[in-house]
């Protein structure tokens, strides 16, 4: 508007000149502007008119414009007097001139569409001037703006209408609303001690009772009582905004058909005051900054309508506006007033704001497809509205900071401790409880990308948190337009920038590769050896009752492992550390399953041995916890736990195998009594072995070597995560610990008849391969060392204790039977699995456990419904 | 803490082929001659210790015990650049040095009297060790020193570290030609009952099966030993690369030994390398070499270390098999190279359990370069093993009916009163090659030995 104001210098300056120049003035153009610029209360209009009259001598129709200007000065502020007066000696149209500029450079919304051509557009201009006149070249805030162009509109309202809105909030709290309406004096006050002329106009002629309704209908407009129009007052003292369609009474004395057209115009009214309500309570210094921008995007919209309303009233001045044509010039503007009044109305009475305040206006511009008008004040509100949001985003998204006083932004900062009072090992956690997002506060508009909004803002923070400077390589202009889809762009752009920068500093500082490898080491059990050796280590330890294993005397034996292994070399081997959770791993798939309630929870943790209940935990600092989090080590543990529970049962197999090796030295003849045993330790050694195999080298190998394969092309740091986690769910699909069929559980239960067996074979070690072995050396004469005391103690305590040969046969028939029944129904079931899912490796599994059709006929024998006593015996 | 295994060499066969096995380890773990790690291998992760260990100034020493009884090929070694790699202390060779004349009992009457000092030796370096895993043993069956020496070690080891892994490679003598060694078959045989009762597992290394590859496969006009010997230090080698080079599975002897061999007396295991190639071929790479043609071309007889003969009856069958695979491997083909085996039935296997071609992915040392993308190893114990003690059972009766040969065996202790040992060892192996022959048929479970029929 200053801008405008510059501008207008010429035309109104020049005229003046001219003026002054034909009348031989003593006094120069500016001087004259000067006088006619001084605020209201020093202001002496007799001089104002005199300076008038002066420079008008010898104009044309000097009189009639005189008169024009008294009464002008008498209502209205002196500037617009001046201007209208000097527009009638003007060459060119000041005011033509003064709005192309204002059109081309800003606001009038309602204006525009007023007016087509004529003298109207004067008027406009006019009132712009006006407006700048009384704003006095200031900046001031547009609220304060439109309470001094009301009271220039408005001359007969007392001037401290402007006052409420400066002071009103210290004054004035917006909860108590009917002190705040004391203020409104545009919201239809009555002023007790003012009356109304009230003289009896049924009988004056109608046009002239027209012009008395045209000048009331324009003071309701403003928000003032009228003479013959007042508004219902239970409507006006209800200060509920959402009863706002205020009624109108208007007087019996005025011709029915000059009402009826009023009743047309008057709902503008009542717009106008349900959106001015808003304004002020939305200038409330803690009230949600969308809202604040909301009203003044509104209240330059006001500021139209007072333009309008001005125009109407010189029109009416000028004697030629009729109810018609008054009616034909507000229907744009009732419109647009009727859709924004019910737009605030729903805001304020839902208690809407910030996001929700913009979802609502947001919706409501798709509604208004077809009223292309509204549509395009409610475009531009939106897109102010949204101004102080999208700067808390752009701050946000551009250096991840969170500057929202009013609470409005979607992105929380929880921040209750600062960092450095945090523990050495804070966790993922924190990062991720740290930032929340609100999910009612998110705009529409804004939904899809709401969670890259809060990873872009965290993801800077990260690398602030690491020590990096982050500097955005180009300025960033983040603005709503609910027309385009620009503002997604500019996030898109923002989130890729912050994820590639995180990236750079995961990758390359931060070694993540590095990390993960050693992830994959102990918890995929890639370092055999390690494995080998802290089983070693543990075996004891872990073999007791959970609730017996010390985790210090674990953590001692990790350490000392990890040391003397070839961990050693390992630079990140500290990261990993014991822990002995609380349940087994079919527990743990079956709370993940939700069905933990039904027949796990009874099964005693007391039960449990160490072995069943260990993992390895992998702790790691920001932000490669990012990558590693906590769902991500759990779902490496989950491996880990099948994976360390196969191989304790293949050592035990092992072992045994090694214990019965001293068979080799036996006669053949006694070796057969074994050879069932050893071929069902075989045949358990096969399974348990091929499952680790396929796991090992068909699953993880192979899903390692597309996840690396990914890594190496990788762009930012949601492909990583999205890459890890497809790396662990396939791995975790394909090794059977995800699915709802229990194959998992299957495994279990075969390893466990496999240990049950390992432990039978040892106990019965003593008793018949020493025995056999004894006797064998007895037999042979070979007196060097069959007698030593402990083969002879054994010996005897086998003669006492041992059972028949036959139940050794028996019990070893038995194992056989049972672990060939859960094999066979384990490998059916992953024969049905593996069928529903093609895709599946599942199948590979099958083939290899009975690589060499071994299987088959039993497994045939199972689908065809045999019974289970059948399936064991191949021979 | 790492599964440590000693190396025991006995005789000049032993010597030899270990002396190659450790030239070869010290290559691949970047180790000097002198023990010494070279710049380039100080970021090794590899595991050095299950065969070296470190002295005070942190050079290399290898867990070996060289023994012999006459000085000619530890000589060799020592004054080879290689010298000052072993430690000197568990350098035994005999005072006396005659050696055993190529007579098994003569060996192993010497291992008796010695036995002190080489277990001295032995105890010392298991000691030395924090958890020892086992013994390999490298020795030739037909000789003196290797043979007899070698059975009487084999026995007192299994006897005094009965937890302890004895494994062996043992060089079986070369069929093509006619030894200079009359006695060999009584060698042979007396050796092979100690490798059936004693060792846990057995790798054979067939010198008439090595020489057919050297002349056949490599164009090698009269290959001499030390090319054999490269051979063999390959599949040594290689056969340990999966506790050298630790990955996921078989990181440790038992763990690489224990399922190949589902009962106790089958442990003998044949071998297979693929691309056998010399330095100076050039017609290697004329393919892409996959894991499925590296799998494929080790079941083929042809690459095997063994020569079993010609199964008339095809009958013989894998009782297990390990592949070890190294070079770059793309892990999603080894499904499909066993998903085509199995379909196309490559390979026959026993009837009566469960048997399938486990594939180990090794890595291989980054200091030796070679010229093929994948090479493979196979370790198999194939029922058709027992053609070999066929056969040396043959050669004993042949000579046994003739009485021949036997004063100089009558010579020492253990045939001083009669020559029982001799068929005792022929019942043992011919028990074994009945339990061999049994494990073809799937009734194997409920078979039981018949008395020999030799004498």
């Amino acid at each position: 508007m200053n801008e405008g104001n510059n501008m207008a210098k010429d035309p109104t300056r020049e005229t003046l000149k001219k003026l002054i120049e034909h009348s031989n003035a003593t006094f120069s153009a500016d001087d004259v502007l000067r006088e006619f610029r001084i605020t209201k209360e020093k202001r002496n209009n007799r001089k104002l008119l005199k300076i008038l009259e002066i420079i008008s001598k010898n104009q044309p129709k000097q009189a009639d414009n005189l008169i024009e200007a008294a009464k002008l000065l008498e209502k209205k502020d002196p500037f617009y007097c001046l201007l209208n007066f000097l527009n009638h000696y003007s060459e060119t149209n000041i005011m033509q001139t003064m709005r192309k500029k204002d059109m081309s450079s800003s606001t009038p919304m309602l204006a525009k569409t007023m007016f087509e051509n004529g003298t109207p557009d004067r008027v406009s201009e006019i009132k712009e001037r006006v407006v700048q006149a009384a704003c006095g070249g200031l900046s001031r805030t547009a609220q304060n703006n439109n309470s001094i162009i009301s009271a220039g509109l408005l001359s007969t309202t007392p001037i401290p209408s402007a006052m409420p809105a400066l002071g009103g909030c210290s004054l004035f709290p917006s909860s108590t609303k009917n002190n705040s309406r004391i203020d409104a004096l545009w919201d239809f006050h009555n002023i007790e001690n003012i009356q109304f002329q009230q003289s009896n106009i049924a009988a004056i002629p109608l046009s002239s009772q027209e012009n008395l309704l045209l000048y009331d209908l324009i003071y309701c407009l403003t928000g003032m009582r009228g003479s013959y129009i007042t508004p219902e007052l239970d409507a006006v003292r209800d200060g509920n905004l959402q009863a706002f369609s205020m009624k109108f009474k208007i007087s019996e004395q005025i011709h029915s058909s000059l009402r009826d057209i009023a009743q047309e115009i008057l709902p503008l009214a009542s717009h106008y005051a349900c959106i001015q309500q808003f304004i002020q309570k939305a200038t409330f210094s803690n009230c949600s900054q969308v809202l604040q921008a909301l009203s003044e995007a509104l209240n330059n919209l006001i500021h139209d309508y007072y333009l309008l309303l001005a125009q109407l009233e010189s029109e009416l001045n000028a004697g030629n506006l009729t109810l018609h044509k008054m009616l034909f010039y507000v229907r744009p503007t009732l419109n647009t007033m009727e859709v924004l009044a019910g737009a605030v109305t729903l805001i304020v009475a839902n208690e809407l704001r910030g996001g929700q305040a913009l979802t609502l206006l947001f919706n409501k511009i798709s509604a208004l497809t077809g009223d292309e008008e509204s549509q395009k004040f409610l475009i531009q509100l939106t897109q102010r509205a949204a101004m102080p949001y999208m700067n808390i985003l752009q701050l946000w998204i551009q250096k991840g900071v969170i500057n929202d006083p009013q609470q409005e932004f979607l992105v929380e900062d929880n921040e209750v401790i600062r960092r450095e009072e945090l523990p050495e090992h804070y966790s993922a956690d924190y990062w991720e409880k740290r930032y929340t997002i609100r999910r009612e506060r998110i705009p529409c508009f804004l939904d899809k990308v709401s969670d890259i909004i809060l990873r872009t803002g965290k993801y800077l923070n990260v690398i602030r948190q690491c020590g990096k400077k982050v500097t955005p390589p180009q300025t960033m202009n983040l603005q709503f337009s609910p027309t385009n889809q620009n503002h997604i762009t500019v996030i898109q752009n923002a989130y890729r920038f912050a994820s590639k920068n995180l990236l750079e500093v995961l990758l390359k500082e931060n070694d993540l590769m590095g990390h993960l490898m050693s992830v994959k080491r102990y918890l995929l059990l890639h370092q055999g050896d390690f494995i080998t050796q802290f089983m070693d280590a543990c075996e004891d330890e872990l073999a007791k009752n959970v609730d017996k294993v010390l985790p210090m005397t674990l953590e001692n034996l990790l350490g000392l492992t990890l040391r003397l292994s070839s961990a050693k070399h390992d630079p990140y081997k500290d990261d990993v550390h014991c822990e002995l959770l609380t349940y087994d791993l079919v527990t743990q798939m079956s709370k993940i399953m939700n069905n933990e309630e039904e027949y796990w929870q009874t099964h005693d943790r007391l039960d449990l041995n160490g072995l069943e209940c260990f993992a390895f935990r992998y702790e790691v600092k920001w932000p490669v916890s990012l990558v590693l989090n906590h769902i991500a080590i759990s779902k490496y543990q989950m491996l880990f736990r099948q994976l360390f529970y196969c191989k304790h049962v293949e050592r035990q197999l092992c072992k045994i195998w090694k214990e019965n090796s001293i068979a080799k030295k036996f006669s053949p003849q006694a070796a057969e009594l074994y050879r069932s045993a050893f071929t069902l330790r075989q045949r358990m050694m096969n399974a348990v072995q091929n499952l680790e195999y396929y796991m090992m080298i068909e699953v993880i190998e192979p899903n390692w070597h597309i996840f690396i394969q990914n890594m190496s092309k990788v762009e930012n740091v949601d492909e990583v995560l999205s890459f890890h986690q497809d790396f662990l769910d396939s791995c975790l699909k394909n090794c059977m610990l995800t699915d709802a069929t229990s194959l998992n559980r299957s495994i279990f239960k075969m390893c466990n008849i496999c240990l049950k067996f390992c432990e039978f074979i040892q106990k019965s070690q003593r008793f018949f391969l020493d025995a056999e072995l004894t006797s064998m050396m007895c037999d042979s004469n070979d007196e060097e060392n069959s007698e030593s005391d402990y083969e002879f103690a054994s010996h005897k305590q086998s003669e006492s204790s041992m059972a028949p040969t036959d139940t050794f046969s028996e019990r070893v028939k038995r194992f056989d039977l049972e672990f060939t029944g859960l094999l066979i129904g384990l490998l059916k079931q992953i024969n049905d699995v593996a069928s529903d899912n093609p895709s599946d490796r599942f199948i590979n599994l099958v083939h290899r456990i009975n690589f060499n059709s071994f299987y088959n006929e039993q497994m045939d024998k199972l689908c065809a419904k045999d019974s289970m006593m059948g399936h064991h015996n191949h021979q | 803490m790492p599964s440590e295994i000693i190396t025991l060499q006995l005789g000049q066969c032993g010597n030899q082929i270990g002396f190659e096995f450790w030239k070869r380890l010290c290559l691949e773990h970047g180790i000097s001659p002198n023990g010494v790690l070279e710049d380039f291998a100080t970021d090794g992760v590899d595991r050095k210790d299950v065969f070296f260990y470190q002295a005070d100034d942190d050079h290399y020493i290898p867990r070996a015990v060289l023994l012999d009884l006459e000085p000619r090929v530890i000589h060799t070694i020592m004054s080879s650049p290689y010298a000052k790699l072993y430690n000197p202390e568990n350098v035994y060779l005999s005072k006396h040095g005659g050696g055993a004349g190529n007579n098994w009992a003569s060996g192993y009457s010497q291992g008796e009297k010695l036995q002190e000092e080489v277990f001295d030796i032995i105890d010392r370096e298991a000691d030395g060790s924090d958890s020892l895993e086992g013994f390999v043993l490298c020795h030739s069956i037909a000789g003196g020193t290797g043979s007899g020496m070698g059975s009487y070690i084999m026995e007192r080891l299994s006897d005094r570290f009965p937890k302890k892994l004895i494994q062996t490679y043992s060089v079986f003598p070369n069929q093509d030609e006619i030894s200079d060694v009359v006695v060999q078959p009584y060698n042979s045989l007396l050796t092979l009952r100690r490798l059936t009762s004693c060792a846990d597992c057995v790798v054979v290394l067939d010198n008439t099966a090595l020489n057919r590859i050297a002349t056949d496969r490599l164009h090698i006009q009269n290959p001499s030993f030390s090319q054999i010997n490269t051979l063999v230090s390959t599949i040594m080698s290689v056969s340990t690369t999966t506790l050298r080079y630790p990955s996921y599975m078989n990181n440790n002897l038992i763990g690489l030994t224990a399922p190949l061999i589902p009962t106790p007396q089958l442990h003998f295991l044949m071998t297979g390398y693929t691309p056998l190639t010399t330095d100076n071929d050039q017609t290697v790479n004329v393919r892409k070499t996959t894991v499925l043609d590296v799998m494929r071309r080790l079941l083929q007889p042809k690459n095997m270390m063994v020569s079993t003969g010609p199964d008339k009856t095809n009958h013989h069958c894998y009782i297990s098999i390990l592949n070890i695979i190294q070079g770059e491997v793309d892990p999603t083909q080894v499904h499909k190279s066993l998903q085509r085996i199995r379909e196309r039935k490559l390979a026959q296997f026993i009837p009566w359990g469960p048997a399938s071609i486990q594939v180990a992915l090794s890595r291989s040392s980054p200091y030796v370069q070679s010229s093929h993308r994948v090479s493979g190893l196979m370790l198999a114990n194939h029922t058709s093993i027992c053609s070999l003690f066929e056969r040396a059972l043959g050669q004993y009766d042949k000579l046994k009916k003739r009485g021949a040969f036997l004063d100089q065996f009558r010579r020492e202790d253990i045939f001083k009163d009669d020559l029982s040992e001799l068929d005792d060892s022929r019942d043992v192996v011919d028990c074994l090659v009945q339990e061999y022959e049994a494990a073809t048929q799937p009734n194997y479970l409920h078979w039981s030995a018949k008395k020999g029929q030799g004498e």
